[in-house]
């Protein structure tokens, strides 16, 4: 065994032994995973609500014909991507930072996540959750979202 | 506890984990040797490497309960020794590597030039010399004897990634040491 090898054991050992080095206790894994999970969570619902709501605001703007360009423009909500880009930017940091071992294609993950938050958004919408949503704690910004349009009308006879 | 040879690096992390940390020794003396010379092999620096080596055998210490036992230590290990090997070339910026898409065009069958062992001889003559992109699978696969499966975990790259960086290796290893005859 050579010097720098005896050097290497022993510098490490002694720094286990004298407590320089202590390990990190399962509990704060468990805690990183659990912030990262919840983390994670918050900002799906949040984006399925905002796919959510997008679709209301692009069918309140009625058939596709008389959409106008510019008033789209105005009208979306811009800050919902910018919010998913730093959302799912954060996720993968987080990854990064509490499974540096494993290899992992980011790439997949965010098209699978993107895919995901838009088939929810979507089927929410189908499956008329929307409803509760307009009549309920949403509506102001639902409202703000009919882009004027639906005024006057029941929001339910939208379809 | 009983003879430690006969376990697997998995069940030591287990041991250390859960009934006595230094038998982390076993490990670090299982793998400082390996890891010298992968590290060496990337940083030609052997007070450097040890340096990396160091701080891998005790970052891996340190965040050894978020290892996960039905994966290979070894993989994870590396992992970490390369991740501090970059750091420290990044930090002392003597490596330019060579773009990604840079390719050598070449018809010849390399395996037939050259077997496993002669080109761990020429690799071990020659290495210094291949930019840090395509060492760093060359040394894995022909000095560490990993699979390809095993350098896509610890590099996080696609397989076909490998594989395509250790031909390009190979090419180069073989323009570089015909020029040094």
């Amino acid at each position: 065994m050579s010097n720098q090898e005896i050097n290497i054991t022993e510098n490490v050992m002694n720094k286990i032994k004298s407590g320089k080095a202590k390990m990190k206790s399962r509990w704060y894994f468990l805690l990183g995973s659990t912030i990262a999970t919840i983390g994670i969570v918050f900002l799906v619902t949040t984006l399925v609500f905002l796919i959510h709501l997008i679709i209301f605001s692009l069918r309140t703007h009625g058939p596709m014909g008389d959409i106008r360009y510019d008033q789209m423009v105005s009208n979306f909500p811009w800050w919902a991507p910018v919010i998913a880009i730093i959302g799912v930017s954060f996720g993968i940091w987080i990854l990064k930072k509490f499974d540096f071992s494993y290899k992992k294609n980011f790439i997949f993950i965010v098209i699978g996540f993107i895919l995901a938050i838009i088939l929810a958004g979507w089927f929410i919408d189908y499956l008329g959750f929307n409803n509760f949503m307009e009549r309920g704690p949403m509506r102001g910004l639902y409202q703000q979202q009919d882009g004027g349009g639906m005024r006057g009308q029941g929001l339910r006879n939208i379809r | 506890m009983g003879d430690l040879k006969i376990l697997t690096d998995e069940q030591i992390v287990e041991y250390v984990r859960n009934k006595d940390k230094e038998t982390y020794v076993e490990i670090v003396l299982r793998y400082q040797d390996k890891l010298m010379r992968y590290s060496n092999s990337l940083t030609h620096d052997e007070q450097k490497s040890a340096d990396i080596v160091q701080n891998a055998f005790i970052k891996a210490f340190i965040n050894l309960n978020s290892f996960n036992t039905k994966m290979k230590f070894s993989t994870w290990i590396y992992r970490i020794t390369h991740n501090e090997a970059i750091n420290i070339i990044i930090k002392y910026k003597r490596e330019v590597p060579l773009p990604d898409d840079m390719d050598i065009i070449s018809d010849e069958d390399i395996e037939l030039n050259f077997s496993k062992e002669e080109i761990k001889t020429k690799v071990n003559n020659c290495i210094s010399e291949i930019p840090l992109i395509y060492r760093e699978p060359l040394t894995l696969f022909f000095l560490e004897e990993k699979s390809y499966d095993e350098i896509s975990d610890i590099l996080r790259l696609p397989i076909g990634t490998v594989g395509t960086r250790i031909n390009r290796a190979k090419n180069l290893l073989k323009n570089i040491c015909q020029t040094k005859k």
